[in-house]
């Protein structure tokens, strides 16, 4: 066989024109093709039987379920809103400027919202009710001013209230049916930053930053019974509780870090701790491993589980995790690649039944200008979006004849 | 020598036509799925009749200021003339509690079957603070641009455009 060499030339060069044009970029000057019409679509890395529980635009977060799991509200860039499951109705509760900073269903079927510019700045907002029998007046009735952190109750019948008290102080109050049940003359020290009521509603876990201190460092106990409370523990210095603790059977979980790191050490890395509810020191919480990141945390109501949205290491992405409290199993229901997950200690909500979780997510921006073939106020995931994440293999609590 | 250099060759020039095979492949793939998603279909139409196109380095050139001109291109790909082509435009803050939208409007006339026309509309992005003392939005400002064709046969399309400002 005899070798071409012009022929051979021509067929490699050919070879490498069709590599250079299958590398090359499309040119910047073309039109945008607009990313079809979502129609219910889901992103799949929030798994398949993920579904939205709103859409369009708007800085969502907050979401709490009705005691009957029908309906879900939430905070959309200040102002509150819920929405049936089925998407049939949505009702619009406060005003637009009402800076809501976080919002509460309770048994009765009004919420409560912490609100107003001061919780919005980092200073004490003001505690207001809806009136369930008036949806759509937009009026709401302040319950309390200076209202540092709310909790409601297991069986949402109660809404406990840290309040602001003088000299670096804080109050304790118990809300019921939207009128003061109870107002504790024992004060905590310090500020409270967090609550979270435990499993039998006898107590609250508080989470304080201590006069002087610049984050919340301390765990307290504050005994809702004998009205005194007491410290289980202070993180080292820098470091803080994140959000509210959760108070579990086994335990009382919650996630803490550096508040303030360095701003050339990137995102702030968290990490998932336990501790009893007696003094001591708490421990790295069993199932995560050592490297996960914690975001967001949320007991369920069966109180066996804790439903936590974090990074497995700090470049995995972020995922919504189901940790077993029981067996120490740590679950992944979502398998994302491509949602920016919130990381908000307030933005995941069990569902009453305790079978699915509400999360807020979008999809990841690249900081460009998208185009969609559809009206804005259809389109999810370019917006942050609820989204209900069934928990595969959870059983609903059994209820009683 | 000669023979080991030939076997060289001949290898090389298998990996690049394999690899080119793989590219060419993949481009193909990367088409069809663009012709899978193609813009929505209009209403009552079969096929995408009226089409809207943003052109993307005119849309990333956008400031948050006044006078800022957004050029886009109305194509009637369908098989009949339109008399009326009724372009809306609604810009809204990505802040929904920000109630300040703006609407813009122009029309287009005799719109012939193929024919595409380039409509330019001057924007006012600038968006001053509501009130001093109103709470600072918690994400990145974007706007959100909201772009209706229709005419008066029933046909219509929509673009919604997100932009970082």
């Amino acid at each position: 066989m005899r070798c071409r060499p012009r022929a051979l030339t021509f067929l490699v060069a050919a070879c490498a024109a069709a590599l250079l044009s299958g590398c090359a970029q499309p040119a910047d000057e073309e039109p945008i093709k607009p990313l079809p019409p979502t129609e219910g679509r889901v992103d799949p890395g929030l798994g398949p039987e993920a579904r939205p529980l709103s859409s369009g635009p708007g800085y969502k977060g907050s979401p709490s379920w009705s005691p009957g799991g029908e309906r879900v509200a939430f905070i959309v860039d200040g102002y509150v809103e819920d929405r049936t499951v089925d998407g049939e109705r949505l009702t619009r509760w406060t005003t637009k400027d009402f800076a809501a900073a976080e919002a509460e269903w309770t048994a009765d079927g009004a919420l409560t919202v912490l609100g107003g510019a001061g919780a919005v700045e980092g200073r004490p907002g003001a505690v207001y009710r809806t009136d369930p029998e008036d949806a759509g007046s937009l009026g709401v009735e302040e319950i309390s001013e200076g209202v540092l952190a709310m909790a409601p109750g297991p069986e949402r019948e109660d809404v406990v209230l840290a309040i602001e008290a003088g000299g670096e102080e804080s109050a304790i109050s118990l809300l019921r049916d939207g009128r003061m049940e109870r107002v504790y003359t024992g004060t905590v020290p310090g500020t409270v930053t967090g609550a979270c009521a435990s499993p039998d509603g006898h107590s609250v876990a508080l989470a304080v930053r201590a006069p002087g201190d610049d984050s919340p460092g301390e765990l307290r106990v504050f005994d809702l019974q004998s009205g005194e409370g007491r410290k289980l523990f202070d993180l080292d210095e820098d470091r803080g509780i994140l959000g509210a603790p959760q108070w579990t059977d086994h335990g009382i979980y919650f996630v803490a870090g550096m508040v303030s790191p360095p701003e050339d050490e990137g995102e702030p890395l968290y990490d998932l701790y336990r501790a009893a509810p007696e003094p001591g020191r708490p421990e790295q919480a069993p199932g995560v491993g050592e490297d996960f990141v914690a975001g967001g945390i949320s007991v369920s109501p069966d109180g066996d589980r804790l439903a936590v949205v974090g990074r497995l290491n700090p470049k995995s992405p972020l995922n919504l995790y189901v940790l077993d409290l029981k067996t120490g199993t740590l679950d992944a229901v979502t398998t994302n690649e491509d949602m920016e997950i919130k990381t908000g200690p307030d933005d995941l909500a069990w569902s009453p039944a305790g079978t699915s979780v509400a999360i807020v997510a979008r999809s990841a921006s690249a900081g460009e200008p998208e185009v969609h073939a559809a009206p804005a106020d259809e389109l999810l995931d370019a917006f942050y979006n609820l989204y209900e994440v069934p928990i595969m293999n959870s059983t609903p609590p059994e209820t009683s004849p | 020598m000669r023979e080991t250099a030939l076997w060289a060759t001949a290898a090389a020039l298998a990996f690049l036509v394999t690899a080119g095979a793989f590219l060419v492949l993949a481009n193909l793939a990367t088409g069809s799925l663009a012709d899978d998603l193609p813009a929505a279909p209009a209403r009552g139409k079969s096929g995408p009749a009226l089409d809207l196109d943003l052109n993307r380095s005119r849309l990333a050139s956008l400031q948050p200021e006044a006078d800022q001109e957004l050029l886009l291109t109305v194509e009637n790909a369908g098989n009949s003339d339109f008399s009326n082509v009724n372009l809306t435009l609604e810009s809204s803050p990505g802040d929904t509690a920000d109630p300040r939208t703006r609407y813009y409007r122009r029309t287009l006339q005799n719109l012939r079957s193929g024919e595409s026309v380039e409509v330019s509309f001057l924007l006012d992005l600038h968006r001053p603070a509501r009130t001093p003392d109103a709470p600072p939005a918690p994400d990145k400002r974007t706007e959100i641009l909201e772009i209706r064709a229709t005419t008066p046969e029933g046909v219509s399309v929509v673009r919604t455009a997100i932009l970082p400002l």
